[in-house]
């Protein structure tokens, strides 16, 4: 009872095909979600009216119910959409793009909240510094405020990411042509399904620790700023685990009113 | 050159401040000393519009109104004509000492960066921070950090500089650099309103100190008067718990 | 409101499967938080070699897809009873290989939670207990733990829910869980009400996570209360 090697050496070659398909599903949905998640959690600090209640109900729909709930709606709901919209049939449709749709509107309840406490996290009395040195309350957002937000959710960011890289493996139930997705159809040809996913296993580890390894370069490079964050050797950087911490406390929610509130006053 | 009248604050049922008047002239170094608690750094904060009143009057910088009345203009004009020195410092973390000193120069006072340059490291050198320009704010000690502080506010030349506890976070042996500092401003002329715990500055330095509790102005004078003869008996008790603790 | 009368009622056709969800949570949550216990216990062990392993388990699970975890146990695990005990436990219950999937998956957000919550606790603490003459022992459960208990409580309702929605994967491996009712409805309806049924899905699991959600919620606030009421009677003297 061995591993068939000759077989996984097969599938290594052959969803190595499905990877720019799962990088694609990852990138575009990042960069859909990212200003959309950055929109929608300004639109609950500053509390808009109708706006923020709908994005809050989206972001607890999102959270509280599977990716693969999310698929099977989105999947079935869209062709019926879309030919009633744009009189297009359905089969024409690239079968990415409902998965791009799919992953961009999960990453983008995901963000929404990380942006939400990374600005939060900002000190009150950075804006009021910036006031008393004479800026306007959207200069200072801009100026110190935001950059220091932006830094603090990148951990965060890097946790959606790897979140989305993981969800990403369900495109196939979208019949997306994805890493999982042609494995799985070298798997049945020969009933091989262990030794395929234990390559699929090994394409997803890489995938991933190299995007870790980015987002952690380039979290080490712009917080130089914070000495408190001490220099961590390869090791630490890859195999450290940082827990999402978007649970926000009290006095964060105070200050992101209070820094709403300024910012309303001015641009009002 | 500032005057503060009738000046009211409320928090829900609570009275924090009730009828404050403050006079302000050039070269007037005036320290507030009082209890924790007593509204003094509401005060200030209310004076620099961080906070809002709920009644009174302010002279200043061209403005003659009632706080009530004061546009976004006006809190602008106010904002760009003081300084203020926070008790945590509050630099802005992710700018270097030196950007922290030019940043309102160059964004507010529309400075070119040559000359907000100038003028920052002169400012870094009268607190003797000259060779820590390119440091980040978390990279320097708490009386490092206050001196960058006081640079900042004294670089944007303002009419007044408020400071709000400004030795209070520090560890002891850091507080002299700071207060050695503040005794220069204030030998060179700068308009300074000190809150402080530091009787020694009060009585050395001001020309008049404020004694505060519950909301209230209880006694002012010359500190010569004040420190040594005290009119109310609250304020006798004041600082002879004070000074019996020093 | 035709659509609605319409999703309560696949609602209702899906609700029996529920079970199913629940048992393999609740299972996988009880073991896996052991199990993560014991984790965070190796990863501030004193041992480097022990620090490593359990820091490398911890961050590969954290780089696995759900869905290949649950494959890789299903197809993996009967293939190393075979060579190693010569057993076959291919007629297991799937149920049984989904629940080890998860729980592997479980074990290792949990691990760090404790960990990070337990670290959370000023040193203080233990050191003033140490120094009332309580044991390390004591020290730890009746001081420590508590502490830790509530810093950890919102990370771990998250993982909590986590789970949940990673136990929706349970079809995959062909259990008939909510999600594959859905999928027989909408196949007996010849794909029609697609969109009626999968949102009825949706719903069920929305409503369980909210539930957690308000249960953890209320459950802090109790306890932060109790503390806050000593904290402002000291601060009334």
């Amino acid at each position: 009872m061995s591993l068939d090697t000759a077989f996984m050496g097969q599938v290594f070659k052959l969803t190595l095909q499905g990877v720019p398909v799962t990088l694609k599903i990852v990138l575009v949905a990042l960069i859909i979600s990212l200003p959309i998640g950055f929109l929608f959690a300004l639109i609950r600090i500053y509390q808009v009216k109708v706006l923020s209640p709908l994005v809050r109900l989206y972001v607890s729909f999102v959270r509280g119910t599977p990716i693969i709930a999310q698929i099977l709606i989105v999947y079935s709901a869209f062709p019926s959409f879309l030919a009633q919209f744009i009189g297009k049939t359905a089969f024409n449709i690239d079968p990415i793009i409902y998965a791009y749709i799919v992953f961009a509107l999960n990453s983008v309840a995901t963000l929404t909240e990380v942006f939400r406490s990374a600005l939060q996290t900002v000190d009150k009395g950075q804006l009021e510094a910036g006031l008393l040195v004479g800026m306007t309350p959207a200069q200072t957002f801009l100026r110190v405020i935001l950059p220091q937000a932006l830094i603090s959710a990148l951990p965060n960011i890097t946790n959606t990411t790897l979140y989305l890289i993981k969800n990403s493996s369900l495109a196939f139930i979208m019949s997306v042509k994805d890493i999982t997705a042609v494995a799985k159809t070298q798997a049945a040809f020969s009933y091989n399904f262990l030794e395929a996913y234990l390559v699929v296993w090994v394409y997803y580890l890489v995938i991933a620790y190299v995007a870790e390894f980015l987002f952690s370069t380039l979290t080490h490079y712009f917080s130089r700023y914070l000495v408190a964050e001490p220099n961590k050797n390869w090791f630490q950087r890859l195999f450290s685990f940082r827990q999402p911490n978007t649970a926000v406390t009290n006095t964060q929610a105070k200050r992101a009113q209070f820094i709403a509130k300024e910012v309303n006053h001015v641009n009002n | 050159m500032l005057t503060i009248s009738h000046l009211k604050k409320r928090f829900g049922q609570r009275t924090i401040l009730e009828d404050i008047d403050l006079t302000v002239h050039q070269g007037d170094v005036i320290t507030l000393i009082g209890p924790s608690g007593s509204g003094k750094t509401t005060f200030l904060r209310i004076i620099t519009t961080l906070e809002q009143a709920d009644g009174g009057h302010i002279q200043f910088a061209g403005i003659d109104k009632d706080f009530a009345d004061l546009t976004k203009r006006d809190i602008q004009t106010i904002r760009r004509n003081v300084g203020f020195v926070f008790q945590n410092y509050n630099l802005f973390n992710n700018k270097t000492v030196l950007q922290n000193v030019t940043e309102g120069l160059i964004v507010a006072q529309k400075r070119s960066k040559a000359a907000a340059k100038a003028i920052a490291v002169s400012a870094l050198a009268k607190v003797g921070l000259a060779d820590f320009q390119d440091y980040y704010p978390s990279q320097l000690s708490g009386g490092q950090a206050q001196r960058v502080g006081i640079a900042r506010a004294i670089a944007l030349n303002p009419k007044v500089i408020f400071f709000d506890e400004p030795t209070s976070a520090l560890d002891p042996e850091l507080v002299t650099d700071v207060l050695q500092v503040m005794r220069q401003l204030a030998a060179e002329g700068m308009t300074m309103v000190v809150i402080t715990h530091q009787m020694s500055f009060a009585r050395d330095v001001s020309n008049q100190v404020i004694f505060m509790a519950d909301g209230h102005v209880i006694e002012k004078g010359q500190p010569s008067q004040l420190f040594t003869t005290p009119k109310v008996s609250r304020t006798k008790q004041f600082l002879a718990e004070i000074l019996a603790t020093v | 409101m035709k659509e609605l009368s319409l999703i309560l009622q696949f609602v209702q056709q899906i609700l029996p499967a529920i079970w199913i969800t629940l048992l393999i949570s609740v299972i996988s949550i009880g073991i896996g938080t052991i199990f993560g216990f014991l984790l965070a216990w190796g990863k501030m062990s004193r041992l480097k070699s022990v620090r490593w392993l359990t820091s490398i388990y911890v961050s590969v699970i954290r780089a696995t897809p759900a869905i290949i975890m649950i494959f890789i146990v299903y197809y993996g695990l009967p293939f190393l009873f075979k060579g190693w005990f010569h057993l076959n436990i291919e007629g297991w219950q799937r149920m049984y290989f989904v629940i080890i999937a998860l729980t592997l998956l479980f074990s290792a957000p949990v691990a760090e939670i404790m960990r990070s919550a337990y670290l959370a606790v000023p040193k203080g603490q233990q050191e003033a207990g140490l120094l009332v003459g309580m044991t390390k022992f004591q020290v730890f459960y009746r001081i420590l733990l508590p502490q830790a208990f509530v810093i950890a409580l919102p990370n771990f309702a998250n993982s909590v829910i986590n789970l949940l929605k990673e136990g929706a994967l349970t079809f995959t491996i062909g259990v008939v869980d909510m999600v594959a009712k859905a999928q027989m409805i909408v196949s007996n309806n010849s794909g029609g009400f697609a969109f009626e049924t999968y949102g009825a899905l949706a719903l069920i699991y929305w409503v369980i996570s909210l539930a957690i959600d308000k249960f953890v919620s209320s459950a802090e606030k109790a306890y932060r209360r109790k503390r806050q009421t000593i904290d402002g009677s000291r601060e009334a003297v």
